[in-house]
């Protein structure tokens, strides 16, 4: 592996991985968003319209930006029938060919999120409520968080490609 | 190409991709995302995104995340522990009683949480270890186990059922409600199996020693009793305020969730460690649901654009001339054969938009359709080769227990929910009736 390739898997690795650290706090700011809103309404009285879609707005960023992150953790399903039956090796061979279906969706998913905040920054498009929100900044968001799991599908291609050739990457 | 060919290439597609064992997410996203490129062209490359945005407006899934932080919440808090302890001593004397009460304990856990990773972390780490020592058989608590954390998605509050909830655009509440007596009613069907099934074959479920029974005075007894305060308390506040309609369905989740926390505060095991467990574990649990939803929305849209399920309904009614109950157990048949492939969320997102229209056509209750749906997903949950439960115990239990063990300890249980699927199917009214008395039309 040339050096360069080990080195990209290093920086996309940290990088995912403090996006990720930091996307997981995400869960404490939608609980306590949804416990204000119920505290203030039935308790105060004073019902808060925006609550319920900043929550909203911060799930989105939670699984999109922390995408990349749970990769890394390894923590997405496979269905193992014959994959378990794998050896470590053929395993990563295995994964190393299937990553282009991996890459390529991604990269669908990558053009139609950059075309849809276009369209968005263009019509400056907001959420039809009372609260009225751009979505422009959740699709920055989103747009960020897609690329760095592709770049991230690219570093796991990476060490598995390493890896059936018998050598380990970072 | 007809329509029906189209479909049947996406779905043999997705099967192959998913046997290369690549990530479901990933599997799904990419049959979808060639199929929508093939059929649409330029105009398909917004597809995969697009799903994106109706994912952000299924505003009730909120409660995933919240559902899956509270359950390692509950599982590291040591609560279980104690509920343990409670059905411990009360059933310890009865053969297999441990078992029966592993049950009891799975029932208290689902009344808490809407998922099955809760129960299955908690049986998996307290009950098995504590049965295998006291000579239980294994095969037979390792389905204990599994069967018995499938009720989180059955008894209120229910995931499964907010989904269902979303696709079928019924209420969330008359669902949970709808399916609290089927999951009681199957907690007893387990319970009446293992005593059965212990009276026979004694040494499958030994009882607890005499000694240590008359070592507890009845008034540590009673003490004990005072562990299920706190789940009562945290099903109060959950679900309790929201069928009461004081909080809305993802203020409720957020209750339970910090109400969970308080918990495990008061009982002063919130540390450091157990946060960034928590944390970091829902995290990638939430991630992979919703990566797989995302995808399989982008895949149910492309369906949904060829028109499926006018297809299917075409093919069941008019082609093969099915009776209503006919197609009712076609549609359960096959969902037991997905499951077999296919992720459960994955397979409610794709499949329930093209049923339930034709469920509503045919003349059947949405409300009960959903419990019978939860059901079948809870056995498609336990059946090989691929059963997110299946997965997550061999994940979780203790090293002696061999994934041969863990495949045939599911039989029976797998029988027995059959049973249950059946009495539903044919007693709607157990279903229906508790709605049907808090919801009045």
């Amino acid at each position: 592996m040339p050096s360069f390739i080990a080195k990209y898997v290093r920086v996309v690795d940290y990088v995912s991985t403090r996006f990720g650290r930091l996307a997981m706090l995400l869960i404490f700011l939608m609980i306590g968003t949804l416990l204000l809103d119920a505290v203030t309404r039935n308790v105060l009285d004073i019902p808060l319209f925006w609550c319920v879609e900043l929550a909203q707005f911060t799930l989105a960023a939670y699984y999109i930006m922390g995408g990349a992150y749970s990769m890394q953790l390894n923590t997405h399903v496979r269905m193992d029938l014959l994959y378990d039956r794998l050896s470590e090796r053929n395993k990563a061979r295995m994964d190393s060919f299937t990553a282009i279906f991996l890459v390529v969706y991604l990269i669908v998913l990558l053009i139609g999120s950059i075309s849809s905040t276009i369209y968005s920054i263009e019509t400056n498009q907001r959420l039809f409520s009372m609260w009225n929100p751009s979505v422009v900044p959740i699709k920055v968001i989103m747009v960020l968080g897609i690329l760095l799991m592709l770049l991230q599908a690219l570093s796991t291609f990476f060490k598995d490609l390493a890896k059936s050739r018998g050598v380990e990457l970072a | 190409m007809s329509y029906e060919a189209i479909a049947i290439i996406m779905f043999a597609s997705m099967l192959l991709m998913l046997l290369t064992g690549q990530r479901v997410f990933a599997a799904i996203g990419i049959v979808s995302t060639v199929a929508a490129l093939l059929l649409w062209g330029e105009g398909g490359v917004e597809m995969p995104f697009t799903a994106a945005f109706k994912l952000f407006k299924w505003y009730p899934l909120l409660t995933l995340p919240l559902f899956i932080y509270m359950g390692y919440i509950l599982s590291e808090s040591g609560i279980a522990d104690d509920l343990y302890r409670m059905f411990h001593v009360w059933f310890g004397g009865l053969k297999g009683g441990l078992a029966v009460g592993t049950i009891g304990l799975m029932v208290v856990i689902s009344a808490m949480n809407g998922l099955s990773v809760a129960g299955m972390a908690i049986g998996a780490t307290i009950a098995l270890p504590e049965m295998l020592r006291r000579g239980y058989d294994k095969v037979m608590i390792t389905g204990v186990v599994q069967a018995g954390s499938s009720l989180g998605i059955l008894v209120p509050p229910s995931v499964v059922l907010v989904l269902y909830g979303m696709i079928a655009r019924e209420s969330v509440g008359k669902l949970w409600l709808a399916g609290a007596l089927p999951g009681l009613m199957m907690a007893a069907l387990f319970i009446i199996y293992i005593v059965i099934r212990c009276r026979l074959q004694p040494h499958l479920g030994p009882t607890v020693s005499e000694e240590e029974i008359k070592q507890m005075s009845m008034a540590e007894k009673l003490r004990l009793l005072r562990a299920g305060i706190i789940p009562f308390l945290i099903f109060f506040f959950m679900t309790g305020l929201f069928v009461m309609g004081i909080t809305s369905l993802v203020e409720s989740s957020a209750v339970g969730a910090t109400a969970a926390t308080l918990a495990a505060l008061v009982r002063r095991r919130l540390n450091r460690k157990v946060m960034e467990e928590t944390v970091r574990k829902t995290l990638g649990i939430s991630c992979m649901f919703m990566w797989i939803i995302l995808a399989a929305l982008c895949f149910g849209a492309v369906f949904d654009g060829i028109g499926a399920a006018r297809a299917i309904e075409t093919l069941f009614i008019t082609n093969w001339n099915l009776t209503p109950w006919e197609v009712l157990i076609m549609m359960q048949l096959s969902y037991l054969f997905m499951g077999m492939f296919l992720d459960d969320t994955a397979m409610l997102v794709i499949v329930a938009p093209l049923y339930v229209p034709l469920v509503k056509i045919l003349g059947f209750d949405p409300v009960w359709y959903g419990v019978l749906y939860t059901i079948t997903c809870q056995i498609a949950y336990m059946t090989p080769p691929f059963g997110y439960n299946l997965f997550l115990m061999r994940a979780m239990a203790p090293p002696e227990i061999s994934l041969m063990d863990i495949y045939r300890s599911i039989t029976p249980f797998v029988l027995v929910m059959i049973v249950a699927l059946i009495l539903v199917m044919a007693f709607p009214q157990i279903a229906l009736w508790l709605p049907g008395q808090i919801y009045t039309r």
